[in-house]
C-alpha cells in the first residue's frame, strides 16, 4: 500500500479548484498555482504559464522559506504574504494553513489591492478546505489509500528505475 | 515530504544530496541531467555565485513515468556545502524524504566529511527526523583522486548505521545512477 505525508483526494482537488477558478475571475489574474511548503506543485489554474512550473514551485517555496527565517531574524513570527513587483508581471504569494502557498500570477489588468482582497478571501476558503483534508487523513489514511493503490506499486516502480537511471 | 495527488494522480518525492562543500553534489545531479531522457527530466535550476558554489540550491525534477497510473517524480536537491550557509541547509530538508551524504573521499577533506555529517544529524534532528528512520544512502566520491581514505575508515567514522554506500567518481560519472537508484528505491519503499 502507498501512503504518502500527505495526499490530495478527488473531492478535496475539485473543491480546491473550484476556489483557485473563482479566484482567477474575480481577481482578473493570469493564474494561480497553490504549492506545498517543501515546493510540489499542487494545483495550477488559469492561462498555462510560460515557463516550467514544477521548477517555479520548488523556486516559490525557497523564496518563502528565506523569508520567513528574515522574518524571525526581524522578530516577527512569519511575513505571511509577499509580493514581487516587475514592470509587466507581478506574483502575490501567500501561506495558508503554516502548509501550502497560494501563489497569483498577475499583470496590468489588475491591481494588487483587489489580488491581495480577492487572495485572502480565497485563502479563507482555501483553510478550511484544507483543515477538512487534514483531518481526514489523520484519520482516515489507512482506509483511503488501501483503496486506491496496491502492494505492486513499489516493485513496479523500482522496474522503471532500473530502466531509467542506467549509463 | 512525499505528496499524493489521487485526482492528477501523481506521486512527488523530495531526496536531498548533503555533504561537504566542493564534495561533488552538484556534479552528481549534472550527471544526471546530461544522462536521463530530455523527456524525463524538468529544468535544472541551480542557485549559484559567480564562482559557480551553490549559494542556496540546485534542483533537478526527474519523472520516472507512469506506474500503476500515477506519474512520479523525484525532485533532487542540493544543499550548499560551505560552513557558513546552515540556514539554508536547514530549510532545504525541510520535506525530504530521502538523503544521500556525499563524502569527499581526499585525505585532507576528512574531517569537513565529519563535520557535514554532524551538521547534518544536528539538522536532521530540528525537522525531527534522523538516519535511521529516513532513507539514507552514502556515496564515497573522488576515489580516482591519488590521496584517498580507504573506504572501511570512511565507513566506520560516517557510516555507522551500514547504510548503503557506493564509491563514485562523479566527474565521470562513475557510480552516481547506483547511488540514485538505490535512494530512489528505499524512498518508494517508505510509502509501500
Amino acid at each position: 500500500m502507498v501512503k504518502g505525508n500527505w495526499a490530495l483526494y478527488e473531492e478535496d482537488f475539485w473543491a480546491i479548484n473550484t476556489t483557485l477558478q473563482s479566484l482567477i475571475q474575480t481577481a482578473s489574474a493570469k493564474s494561480v498555482m497553490l504549492i506545498d511548503k517543501t515546493g510540489q506543485l499542487i494545483s495550477s489554474i488559469g492561462e498555462p504559464p510560460g515557463f516550467d512550473v514544477t521548477s517555479f514551485s520548488s523556486l516559490a517555496a525557497a523564496d518563502f522559506a528565506a523569508n520567513q527565517e528574515l522574518a524571525e531574524m526581524v522578530g516577527e513570527t512569519d511575513f505571511a504574504t509577499l509580493v514581487h513587483q516587475g514592470s509587466n508581471e507581478s506574483l502575490y504569494l501567500s501561506m495558508i494553513a503554516n502548509r501550502v502557498i497560494l501563489v497569483v500570477l498577475f499583470d496590468k489588468k489588475t491591481s494588487l489591492g483587489l489580488v491581495r482582497l480577492k487572495a485572502r478571501r480565497a485563502g479563507d476558503e482555501l483553510l478550511s478546505v484544507l483543515n477538512k483534508l487534514f483531518d481526514k487523513l489523520q484519520y482516515k489514511n489507512e482506509e483511503l489509500s488501501s483503496a486506491t493503490l496496491g502492494a505492486e506499486f513499489a516493485a513496479e516502480a523500482e522496474n522503471e528505475i532500473d530502466s531509467l537511471f542506467k549509463e | 515530504m512525499s505528496l499524493i495527488n489521487y485526482s492528477s494522480r501523481e506521486i512527488n518525492c523530495k531526496i536531498v544530496y548533503y555533504g561537504p562543500g566542493l564534495c561533488g553534489k552538484t556534479t552528481n545531479l549534472q550527471h544526471i541531467y546530461s544522462r536521463v531522457p530530455q523527456d524525463t527530466r524538468g529544468k535544472m535550476i541551480s542557485l549559484a555565485t559567480e564562482m559557480d558554489r551553490t549559494l542556496f540550491f540546485d534542483f533537478l525534477p526527474i519523472e520516472l513515468g507512469q506506474i500503476r497510473g500515477f506519474r512520479t517524480r523525484f525532485h533532487l536537491y542540493t544543499v550548499p556545502g560551505q560552513v557558513y550557509y546552515n540556514a539554508s541547509r536547514k530549510l532545504i530538508l525541510k520535506g525530504v524524504d530521502g538523503i544521500v551524504f556525499v563524502a569527499d573521499s581526499q585525505i585532507d577533506r576528512f574531517e569537513a566529511n565529519v563535520e557535514s555529517y554532524m551538521n547534518m544529524l544536528d539538522n536532521l534532528a530540528e525537522h525531527d527526523l534522523s538516519v535511521e528512520r529516513i532513507p539514507f544512502v552514502m556515496q564515497y566520491n573522488k576515489r580516482d583522486l591519488p590521496r584517498v581514505v580507504p573506504v572501511e575508515d570512511l565507513e566506520r567514522e560516517l557510516n555507522p548505521k551500514k547504510a548503503p554506500y557506493f564509491e563514485a567518481v562523479a566527474l565521470r560519472g562513475t557510480g552516481v545512477f547506483d547511488t540514485l537508484k538505490v535512494a530512489c528505491k528505499l524512498v518508494l519503499k517508505t510509502l509501500g
